[in-house]
């Protein structure tokens, strides 16, 4: 049966039947505990991802190796994310594995893409909250595309870390939409950086918004985001 | 209230009289009346996403009259016509301007505050960027679809000081004579409760059908995987039963979070719960039904056999001290709580955090019932202890160029 569903998706698209697909929907939920199970049924998968099949075939594939892709899929899953059409299904595998050869395949994506795609990427990475992207975002934070430049103010937001607060501190925004983006992820890092019992470095973030040239409700975050780090609240 | 937000519209109404060199007349609308409050001293709303319950939502602000409601942002044509012919016939003006993109409509400093009735896999990415432009909020629910938005949603909120419901009205309203029986002390001390609702939402494998010229099909799908255009696809019914983007995966979590925001909203509100989020979803195989356990022992059971929808079991020969049930402030029901708690700065009656935390219940129901299997849940780290599978399951790569 599960192999009538592997031959299912040669021709799988949509419109067809997805019934026979059930098949895999249940061996990867099955084989949480085969090793064995699981690792044939993610390279079955991948090598689908190889083949001359349909953009949903491969899509659908993307959403089973987000459950169960390991390092061994991230070769075939990156070699995707500079396909228009199928990049954000790779990252939507690869958001989500683990492994830190994962990671790696998105940082090293990064450089090779532009516009929307780079948009993706940093995305990826600002939700894997990972640490070793800092540097490479502090740099898009000054791309010529203000897309791009936005999405790396939030991502380093989202790795809410001491090295991505002083990242965007350290950022010339290009223009008011990434200026507001940078305004956000700092003061959402201040927010991390006040949790974490860092009082002075998260201060020193919410001063740099309290005056008056800057929104009423950003003035607000950082007086409040003071009296906090005082703790007046 | 009025006057935290007139700098910003006198600044708006200059910047557009310079632009167009007319003069700015003030009508007996804008100084108001014995019924109406002058303009100053009104919320002035604008409404993302205005399908069946959005324009439920929209008959209930523009009732107010202490709401000016200016604004629409929808991706299809005609639901901003339809929407700008109901607002200025209900105003006699012809104000209100329609969106296609609701970021243009966020961005506009004379707006107050907004009510999102998109699709659930847009409430997130909406309700952010709306507290980024200070805005306050009332998004329906179920508020979230994916467990990571929630405590993002929260923290956007509380980080702006901004008021934001959720869009539960039945919590408080459909499930009364449990809730006093709970909170009356009446039935002791809590021991558990049952919540029937379904079915999961599924993937959807619709066949393409000719695009019409009135959707803006890249913007209906926003984060979501792209798919090609199906009219039920987007439908914005009720049903569950794949015809509807209620029933399909990449929109809804299907009938668990659609009412099940409703009833287990309800519930957790009837055993007193809703600040807190369990520790544990057990998977019973044989019945095919859940018990979430919270941190204070009280257990929570879906679709358990044989057990009626919010059946409460407690322990009538233990004394349980009774407390004052919470209610909606201000007049008006839930929309009422909230314009009430935008003049008052207070937490409405559904604050975004008690609304994530249903949602949470929701979510975390879909994931067992997905890996057939009992789940431990750390509320504080917003994780799966040591559970790499079920962590996966925590959000959804979003489609670029989103992200929250």
């Amino acid at each position: 049966m599960l192999d009538q569903a592997f031959e299912t998706l040669k021709t799988y698209d949509w419109g067809t039947d997805r019934k026979p697909l059930e098949e895999i929907d249940g061996a990867v939920i099955a084989s949480y505990s085969d090793k064995a199970a699981r690792k044939d049924l993610e390279n079955r998968l991948a090598a689908v991802l190889k083949a001359d099949v349909s953009r949903d075939s491969k899509d659908f594939v993307c959403r089973k190796l987000m459950i169960i892709g390991t390092a061994d899929s991230v070769p075939t899953l990156s070699s995707l994310l500079s396909d228009k059409d199928l990049a954000h299904m790779a990252r939507f595998a690869l958001e989500r594995n683990p492994s830190p050869e994962a990671a790696k395949a998105l940082r090293d994506a990064l450089p090779k893409l532009n516009g929307s795609l780079k948009v993706g990427i940093i995305s990826s990475l600002g939700v894997r909250r990972d640490a070793e992207s800092v540097p490479a975002l502090a740099k898009l934070v000054a791309d010529s595309d203000p897309a791009v430049a936005r999405a790396a103010a939030f991502a380093l937001g989202d790795i809410r870390s001491e090295n991505a607060a002083k990242a965007l501190s350290d950022a010339k925004p290009s223009s008011a939409e990434v200026k507001s983006a940078i305004t956000d992820a700092r003061l959402f890092c201040a927010g991390g950086l006040l949790a974490e019992g860092k009082k002075a470095e998260a201060i020193a973030i919410f001063k740099a918004y309290v005056g008056e040239e800057n929104p009423k409700h950003v003035r607000l975050a950082a007086t409040k985001g003071m009296l906090a780090g005082a703790g007046k609240n | 209230m009025g006057h935290r937000h007139a700098p910003n519209r006198r600044q708006f109404l200059q910047t557009a009289g310079a632009a167009i060199a007319a003069p700015y007349i003030i009508t007996s609308s804008a100084l108001g009346n014995s019924e109406v409050p002058p303009a100053s001293d009104r919320i002035v709303m604008g409404g993302i996403g205005i399908g069946s319950q959005g324009s439920n939502d929209q008959g209930d602000f523009l009732k107010r009259a202490d709401v000016q409601y200016i604004a629409v942002s929808d991706v299809r044509k005609s639901v901003r016509e339809k929407c700008k012919a109901r607002i200025d016939g209900h105003y006699k003006n012809t104000d209100c301007t329609t969106y296609n993109d609701f970021r243009e409509l966020l961005a506009r400093p004379d707006i107050d505050a907004v009510h999102i009735a998109t699709p659930d896999h847009w409430h997130a990415i909406v309700m952010i960027e709306a507290c980024r432009n200070g805005k306050d909020v009332y998004c329906q629910k179920p508020e979230t679809r994916t467990l990571r938005e929630g405590p993002l949603m929260i923290d956007a909120a509380r980080r702006y000081s901004r008021v934001a419901s959720g869009g539960s009205q039945r919590v408080l309203e459909d499930y009364r004579q449990i809730v006093n029986r709970c909170w009356s002390g009446e039935l002791g001390p809590i021991k558990s409760i049952n919540v029937n609702v379904g079915p999961l939402s599924q993937q959807c494998n619709l066949p393409a059908e000719p695009q019409p010229d009135d959707i803006d099909w890249d913007m209906w799908l926003g984060p979501a995987p792209w798919a090609p255009y199906n009219s039920k696809r987007c439908s914005g019914g009720y049903g569950l039963n794949g015809n509807t983007w209620r029933s399909y995966v990449d929109y809804s979590s299907g009938g668990m979070t659609d009412w099940g925001a409703h009833h287990f909203g309800g519930a957790t509100f009837a055993i007193d719960v809703r600040e807190m989020q369990p520790e544990e979803v057990a998977y019973h195989e044989d019945g095919n039904y859940l018990t979430y356990r919270y941190p204070n022992g009280v257990l929570l059971t879906h679709n358990k056999p044989n057990t009626r929808n919010l059946a409460v079991e407690g322990t009538p020969d233990e004394k349980r001290e009774p407390k004052p049930v919470p209610t909606y402030k201000g007049q008006g029901g839930i929309h009422g709580d909230f314009i009430e708690c935008v003049k008052t700065r207070e937490k409405p009656f559904r604050d975004i955090e008690l609304a994530v935390n249903t949602a949470a219940v929701c979510h975390l129901g879909v994931i067992a019932y997905e890996l057939k299997r009992t789940l431990k849940w750390d509320a504080a780290k917003q994780e799966f202890p040591g559970d790499e599978e079920a962590n996966r399951y925590l959000d959804r790569a979003r489609r670029e160029p989103w992200q929250l």
